[in-house]
């Protein structure tokens, strides 16, 4: 599918190595933090050029600052020679600079008609031509190769669907410098591949390419040069062809790439939870049980029934059929009370919808399910309220300037590091983490595989659902694959190869076996 | 969220106390210009007058900010207010008791509340709806039951209450007092006020993290209508009547203070102490316009640019944060 896409649009005839954007000293302060120290950078005309680094280290800082959201603090942006202000997305629009952002930014209840030609609709006499609308953007979106309706509601199609949607969007805008946020967060291998074409033949018309990921493979699948940065700070740029994934994650963390999947081995004890032919909307006929001292790994598509499963193992939705067995004993869990009252806690997929009061302090965030706790009858107790979120913040080592900030202002790993959090001062037998590690870099990462040893030790059980193969491949000591609502296999600790699992997984012969996935 | 936070709350606190400050500056004010031109204004009668005129509203507000902090509205607030007046104007001319009388009231405002909790949580109506459809009905509820007259309520003592004065402070003022302080322990100091804001900011993740949401959207009405049907009782003990069309427009007077209190209608952000200056600001506006001899159309139109003007300087000085 790839060299297809190549030879459809080859190179263009460009001054190799022109710059076209270049950072001199750019720089941003926010109140107490200095979230961009003066950063020197060229882009060339028509490179993929990756950006990586850890939570904080600036990325996002660095987007907001080149697409206009936020105004820098000093250093100067030149765009094709000439000095650029960037005061307003809207200039960095005109310029031909756009961004397709990690969580979709578009309109769920209009068409995917309507959003790809949002603020340049066709009209004639102030009359939409609606029809004209979604037979262009079909077209647009059928060139690119993405199998999707336009006259839909965007909403009706799933994350990763949307996100390609997003892309295909910043490709009618006359764009000529493009950055991507971290768009496979939410995608399925087929959708990334997808994405990696309409990214290539991007390039192939001359648009350069701003990649930023967590996820190591993509870059070296992608990218022509790499940056690192770190704490603010730009560390170093690399040819992709001169470095590898060690040097990489050295740079981003100061540590061997060895210590990030991070495996305690532990012997099991008792059955905490055991599911029986557990049925509910989205899953059929599921059994699995879960001892302490294990982590059990869900593995699948997103779609596949697995967040289903163990929101419904939560109280969250209702099951229509099987048991639930707590330490034994047959249970109903009717609601989420009834499921934390047993021990069970969720670190849910979505931070944004079901993980974090954003516009509230993150003290509060941690103190949510323990605030019966800290309160006597009547009042909260101040003291413990503090010392609690406090002590959460110093233990995860929450990058945030009080417990008073709100959860909006963190990075996204920090934002992870609250909805993990908040369990750990509840505490809990058996820890749900649904897609923890999603848009966290390595460093959080090996934190918050260190947690489950943490927790493991202590003699809880995990249940790890996971659509990144090699996590849960490497933490799992049952790993269970999903597909379509289904248990349709399940593995001991690494006695299956990735090529198998996949294969289960997806129930077609994978394009591209192989490690890298 | 409190003025009274710990020390790394700083910013913060800040933060919160100086819009407090700024709103309470602009009161006082407003008293000094009105005291220096008008001679009546700073009288003691005006005074306990203006008091008098703002508490009602003031508790109304109270009431209406821990349904905002949720995400929602209470429309109904005015027409409980009207329905109150008359509920307890009946009770006592029946001949119960004043106590009592004033009891099974609140327990109307109570209920009243708890149909608006049940048509959110277990009928999924959106909150607007559910009590806009309260508003309508309860005032034909109530001229149904009074056939569409004034019920004069032949009990003096009943209404010496509202009229008299304890330590020079006239007894509505009182009864702001009486209410705001449980309700600024229970917003800023109580678990259930944290979960209000948790609901209004995010009810997936607050209902994940164990937190009943049901029953905290339950308690918001139920809290508002409470406040509605208390201010009732005070309504009918100032003008001596049981009348279902009393208060007509108080829900927005209610929205007006909470909104100027620093209250924002996407949820999740409010105070105690907002609402009741909030309120006090549009009585002093009210009182001082009719003491200059403002034309009373034109105190409409001054409230409305005053929500405007004070909602966008605490959008500025939330984005300038």
């Amino acid at each position: 599918m790839m060299s297809t896409a190549q030879e459809l649009h080859p190179a263009p005839t460009l001054e190799p190595g022109r710059t076209i954007l270049e950072l001199r000293g750019l720089e941003k302060r926010y109140p107490g933090t200095h979230a961009l120290k003066p950063v020197d950078l060229a882009f060339k005309a028509g490179e993929i050029h990756a950006i990586v680094g850890e939570n904080g280290a600036g990325k996002s800082t660095l987007i907001k600052l080149l697409t206009g959201v936020m105004p820098r603090t000093s250093g100067d942006v030149i765009w094709e020679g000439k000095p650029a202000a960037l005061a307003t997305p809207h200039e960095a629009m005109a310029l031909g600079i756009n961004a397709v952002h990690q969580e979709v930014v578009l309109c769920r209840h209009l068409t995917v008609a309507a959003n790809m030609f949002l603020g340049e609709e066709d009209a004639r006499f102030g009359i939409l031509q609606q029809r004209a609308m979604v037979r262009q953007a079909q077209k647009i979106i059928d060139d690119l190769g993405f199998d999707l309706p336009a006259h839909v509601m965007l909403g009706d199609l799933t994350i990763g669907q949307q996100q390609l949607i997003a892309a295909a969007r910043a490709t009618v805008r006359g764009t000529k410098f493009l950055i991507f946020d971290e768009p496979t967060a939410y995608l399925t291998r087929k959708e990334a591949d997808q994405l990696f074409t309409l990214i290539r033949r991007l390039k192939g018309e001359g648009v350069t390419i701003i990649y930023i990921s967590h996820r190591m493979e993509e870059v070296f699948e992608l990218a022509d040069r790499v940056s690192v940065l770190r704490d603010g700070t730009l560390v170093g740029t690399r040819n992709i062809a001169e470095t590898n994934d060690a040097e990489l994650v050295k740079m981003m963390i100061n540590r061997s790439i060895e210590q990030v999947y991070h495996k305690e081995h532990f012997t099991f004890g008792a059955t905490i939870v055991e599911a029986r032919n557990l049925s509910g909307k989205g899953f059929e006929n599921v059994s699995m049980s879960v001892r302490a001292g294990e982590i059990v790994g869900l593995y699948g598509l997103i779609g596949a029934g697995r967040s289903e499963f163990v929101t419904t193992l939560y109280g969250r939705h209702r099951k229509s059929a099987g048991q639930i067995l707590w330490e034994g004993k047959e249970v109903k869990v009717n609601s989420e009370h009834d499921a934390i009252r047993l021990g069970m806690a969720l670190a849910p997929e979505s931070r944004r919808d079901q993980g974090l009061c954003l516009n509230l302090p993150v003290g509060l965030n941690l103190n949510l399910p323990i605030y019966k706790r800290i309160s006597s009858n009547l009042l909260i107790s101040r003291a413990q309220e503090k010392a609690q979120a406090d002590r959460q913040i110093a233990d995860l080592r929450i990058k945030t300037p009080t417990r008073s900030a709100l959860a909006s202002s963190l990075s996204g790993g920090n934002q992870q590091k609250i909805v993990i959090g908040k369990w750990l001062a509840h505490g809990a037998k058996l820890f749900i983490f649904d897609e923890p590690t999603v848009g966290v870099d390595v460093g959080t990462k090996a934190e918050i595989y260190r947690l489950f040893g943490a927790l493991l030790s202590k003699g809880a059980g995990i249940i790890l659902i996971s659509s990144y193969l090699p996590e849960v491949y490497e933490l799992a000591d049952t790993l269970h694959v999903f597909r379509r609502g289904k248990l349709v296999a399940t593995h001991g600790f690494r006695t299956a190869d990735h090529e198998e699992i996949l294969t289960q997984a997806l129930a077609e012969k994978q394009e591209r076996p192989g490690g890298r996935i | 969220m409190s003025t009274e936070a710990i020390a790394a709350e700083r910013p913060k606190r800040n933060y919160n106390a100086l819009f407090g400050l700024t709103l309470l500056a602009l009161l006082v004010l407003l008293w000094v210009i009105l005291s220096v031109a008008t001679p009546s204004f700073a009288s003691a009668n005006n005074i306990s007058n203006l008091l008098r005129q703002g508490s009602m509203i003031a508790i109304l507000a109270v009431g209406q900010t821990f349904v905002i902090i949720t995400g929602g509205i209470d429309l109904s607030v005015g027409a409980v207010v009207g329905f109150a007046t008359v509920v307890v104007a009946m009770l006592i001319n029946a001949g119960t008791p004043v106590f009592l009388a004033i009891l099974i009231t609140l327990l109307v405002g109570v209920a009243i509340g708890m149909f608006h909790g049940f048509g959110i949580v277990k009928m999924g109506l959106p909150p607007f709806i559910i009590t806009l459809a309260t508003l309508t009905s309860l005032r034909g509820i109530g001229l149904l039951m009074t056939n569409g007259n004034s019920i004069s309520i032949n009990n003096d003592a009943f209404q010496t209450f509202s009229r008299s004065s304890f330590v020079g402070v006239p007894n509505l003022f009182w009864m702001v007092i009486l209410v705001g302080i449980p309700a600024f322990i229970f917003l800023h100091h109580s678990r259930w006020g944290r979960y209000l804001f948790s609901v209004g900011s995010n009810a997936e993740a607050s209902r994940l993290s164990g937190v009943n949401v049901q029953r905290t959207i339950y308690m918001a009405y139920t809290l508002s209508g409470l406040c509605a049907a208390f201010v009732g009782v005070l309504l009918a003990s100032r003008i001596g009547i049981g009348n279902p069309t009393q208060a007509e427009g108080w829900e927005l007077q209610a929205i007006a203070s909470s909104v100027i209190g620093g209250t924002s209608l996407f949820g999740a952000v409010g105070s105690v102490h907002g609402p009741l200056l909030g309120a006090f600001i549009l009585a002093t506006i009210n009182n001082g316009a009719n003491l200059l001899n403002v034309n009373a159309f034109w105190q409409r139109i001054i409230t409305g640019v005053l929500i405007i003007v004070i909602v966008y300087f605490d959008g500025l000085r939330r984005r300038g944060k």
